[in-house]
């Protein structure tokens, strides 16, 4: 079931960004993430553009996974933007059949997108470098409500589950004729749905007691890595702090000028 | 209807963050309230996972077909767990399919979460209201939950979207952007109405607990 499924091939490698430690990443790729969005100049597209190609060449990962990572948001993204360059500004660049491209328009096309691709990457770097679980730890031993974090890992544990329940769910009403015409017949997709509720709702009274019995909700359950650590990761997280410090003074800089 | 990443900027992120933050802990809180907090925590984990993928199934509608949002019911069905549940579910969604993102998680939990709980209370009161007859009440009280919930969401999307564009767009293309937008989803957020009376007609009928009162 997409990304996450697919990243977990890759989490196994040995880059530096996988031996990162998960909080420093964490920490470092989310400051990162903010310079991103916070970049309104076009000049700063080229070093944010290069940023995101240092690190994905530290990843070690393919480049077909990032593509297929960008593809399908890629195309929803453009078709909200796409008309930018012809409604957005007042330079004219261009006129004809009663079409206008506008510098500005084109210009904030051109920043959408170079921010679009650096902020995925990044997190296709994030997930694809670090296992679900571990992120988890971190997201806990960070501060996040263990009541939160035990939801999320259960709502993974569970999703390719059920996801496997409505595929032969499905199958089971196409094998009935359901889909044959192109009708819109909501009563048995309504009834789909509500069985899969129902059977999750039935299921977790089932996991509550099994994990009541492996003893959920009386010790603290994750660690917090206390354990001595290289000093590189701390050298690691000061730079990349640096870089989105660097990304957003020149930013300032440049709106001032 | 999922802010994607760079759409937004940074102080618009952090807004996001900060304000799902605060719901996140105002939801948390209720919840640490009830006698056993982690009873709960199974029962809206699978809730969160069956409701993620039944907004995957595809209703066909000709030539084209939609998904579902189905966060009025969300509301509905998990009470207080709703918003963390849609603040998951979202982060699935952008990990998984690259739908929405990880710097706009806040902003887009915002968008689907807070419609979510404006709809739990609209059909608490509205079957109230119709509680002389249950079954019309329940299906009028769910097509309200159901479709003001996606209609609130579309309109703080395209309010969101529009007003962030870094290009300085004229005010009036601006407010034709915001209502073409908003337009283009009232046949969608009919169709969410009538699938939420639906989906919450059969519960009732199959699992009527499924539909009391969250405490």
């Amino acid at each position: 079931m997409g990304l996450l499924s697919q990243a977990d091939i890759y989490v196994r490698r040995s880059s530096p960004l996988h031996r990162w430690e998960p909080r420093y990443k964490l920490m470092g790729f989310f400051a990162l993430m903010l310079a991103f969005a916070n970049v309104r100049d076009w000049r700063l597209i080229l070093p944010m553009l290069a940023t995101i190609t240092a690190l994905y060449r530290l990843a070690h990962l393919p480049l077909s996974i990032l593509w297929q990572r960008l593809r399908y948001p890629g195309l929803i993204l453009l078709g909200l933007v796409v008309a930018l360059p012809f409604v957005a500004g007042e330079t004219i660049l261009w006129q004809g059949g009663g079409l206008t491209l506008r510098q500005e328009g084109c210009l904030a096309l051109l920043l959408i997108s170079a921010r679009f691709i650096s902020i995925m990457t990044l997190g296709l770097l994030l997930l694809a470098t670090t296992p679900f679980v571990t992120l988890m730890r971190s997201l806990r031993s960070l501060g996040l409500p263990s009541l939160f974090v035990d939801m999320t890992l259960l709502t993974y544990r569970y999703l390719f589950d059920l996801g496997e329940t409505l595929h032969t769910m499905q199958t089971a009403l196409r094998l009935r004729g359901f889909g044959q015409q192109q009708r819109l017949r909501l009563g048995p997709l309504a009834a789909l749905a509500g069985s899969l509720l129902i059977r999750s709702y039935e299921q977790s009274e089932q996991v509550y007691r099994a994990m009541r019995l492996r003893g959920y909700g009386s010790a603290q359950r994750f660690s917090t890595g206390t354990e001595r650590r290289s000093p590189w990761h701390r050298v690691g997280f000061i730079a990349i702090l640096l870089t989105a410090l660097g990304l957003l003074s020149a930013n300032f800089w440049l709106s001032e000028l | 209807m999922h802010i994607a990443d760079g759409m937004v900027s940074a102080p618009v992120c952090l807004a996001g963050y900060g304000l799902t933050g605060l719901m996140t802990w105002l939801s948390l809180k209720q919840i640490h309230r009830t006698s056993e907090p982690t009873q709960g925590v199974p029962k809206a984990a699978l809730l969160t996972s069956a409701f993620f993928v039944a907004s995957l199934i595809h209703i066909p509608v000709p030539p084209a077909s939609v998904h579902l949002v189905l966060n009025g019911l969300m509301g509905v069905v998990l009470g207080d767990y709703a918003f963390p549940a849609v603040l998951i579910g979202l982060f699935f969604q952008a990990v998984m399919f690259g739908h929405g993102g990880l710097s706009t998680l806040g902003i887009n939990a915002v968008i689907m979460g807070l419609p979510a709980l404006i709809a739990a209370q609209i059909f608490r009161r509205g079957r109230w209201l119709l509680r002389r007859t249950p079954r019309w009440g329940l299906g009028c009280a769910a097509f309200g939950a159901g479709a003001i919930a996606l209609a609130l969401s579309v309109v703080l999307f395209s309010s969101i979207v529009i007003m962030n564009l870094p290009a300085n767009l004229d005010a009036t293309v601006e407010r034709a952007a915001i209502l073409t937008l908003g337009v283009a989803h009232i046949p969608l957020i009919f169709l969410e109405g009538i699938f939420t009376a639906l989906l919450a007609l059969f519960l009732d009928r199959v699992k009527p607990e499924l539909l009391k009162e969250q405490t």
